[in-house]
């Protein structure tokens, strides 16, 4: 079946949306930290100029959508991958039903709330 | 009338075939089934046998998700069944699925008491305690149906891995107090085809019909795995 296994919903728990989630998230977020360390150890310029426009550019208004869906990543990833190590081994594995809807809701908090800060701080 | 939208497969193209069911109240999915062979198509082929849940033939997609059929009220389900062969199975014919690899990965795992003193000539009774018992009763209730295997992520994306059910079976033995065979088992789940494969999904879980819980054997396969592996790291 090969990847598209990972994105099959129709009949499918919660479980396996919280994985296939697991799994893009995963993947943004290893593209972004390519690109973040390409670019950061590609840089020549020693005044620090081209680095400061550049963060300019990511912390503008118009650039705060894709933070926003950045820190989703990042909360929703380590929330997540949180309860999975929490399940390795088989601790609380009982309880993985409420855990999986006290963490999403944890994940959900920590993002609207870091997204409240950023949007903040971009003169919202 | 209930309408059945059933995946064909010739062994060529794949297709849906819908058929018109007079359901009555307790017909089964399987039943439903033998009223199409009976009285429409002949050819539709699928696999069953007891009837009962028991052995694990009639596993089939139903409405989406991996089911018996032989266990499935049509009434149920709606107006429209759709039935598919299980995912993560080569098709052979209609419903019909390849599960030669499925029960070879079953033999690789060891499902059977290991003991030193094999002596068949004078058997020698092995007691257990009720506690010994409950450590792995549950997993002795898998039939195999191959529910879970189709519903595994790291199944789909790799044919070799063990899957679900060998996991829960290799289990199951390693946590009889009877079986000395833990280190050959081990060894098989650790290697890279075994429990490490798991993503932890825990989808196996939800949708095994005799909620036998493969995933919890998983990890705790993978628990007595890793303590191996330390313990033979550590010379302990």
């Amino acid at each position: 079946m090969g990847v598209s296994g990972w994105f099959r919903f129709k009949g499918r728990s919660l479980f396996s949306w919280a994985f296939t989630f697991q799994r893009l998230t995963g993947v943004v977020l290893l593209i972004y930290l390519l690109a973040h360390l390409t670019y950061l150890s590609t840089l020549l310029d020693k005044t620090g100029a081209t680095y400061e426009s550049m963060i300019a550019i990511t912390v503008s208004r118009q650039f705060l959508v894709f933070d926003i869906l950045l820190v989703l990543c990042g909360v929703f990833h380590g929330v997540n991958g949180f309860r999975i190590i929490l399940h390795e081994f088989g601790i609380a594995y009982e309880y993985r039903k409420p855990l999986l809807a006290i963490f999403t809701v944890i994940a959900v908090v920590v993002w609207l709330y870091a997204s409240y800060i950023m949007y903040s701080l971009t003169g919202g | 009338m209930v309408r059945f939208k059933i995946r064909r497969y010739d062994g060529k193209k794949s297709y849906w075939q819908s058929f018109e069911v007079p359901a009555r109240r307790g017909m089964t999915v399987l039943e439903a089934l033998y009223y199409i062979k009976e009285n429409y198509d002949s050819s539709l082929a699928f696999r069953a046998s007891c009837r009962m849940g028991i052995c694990g033939s009639c596993a089939m997609k139903i409405n989406d998700k991996p089911r018996l059929a032989c266990e499935t009220q049509v009434l149920t389900l709606g107006n429209t069944v759709k039935v598919e062969p299980l995912d993560n199975f080569k098709v052979i014919k209609d419903l019909i699925t390849e599960f030669d690899g499925f029960f070879e990965k079953h033999k690789a795992v060891k499902p059977y008491l290991i003991r030193k003193d094999d002596n068949y000539a004078e058997p020698k009774e092995l007691l257990q305690s009720p506690e010994e018992l409950n450590e792995y009763y549950v997993f002795t209730l898998c039939i195999k149906c191959g529910a879970c295997y189709s519903v595994c992520p790291a199944a789909a994306t790799l044919d070799e891995c063990l899957g679900p059910a060998a996991m829960t079976a290799a289990y199951r033995f390693c946590a009889d107090s009877r079986d000395e065979g833990q280190k050959e088992r081990y060894e098989i789940a650790s290697s890279s085809n075994g429990v490490w494969r798991c993503h932890l999904a825990m989808e196996c879980s939800e949708v095994c019909p005799k909620n036998v819980e493969p995933a919890k054997a998983v990890q705790l396969l993978r628990r007595k795995t890793a303590f191996s592996i330390l313990k033979s790291l550590l010379r302990w």
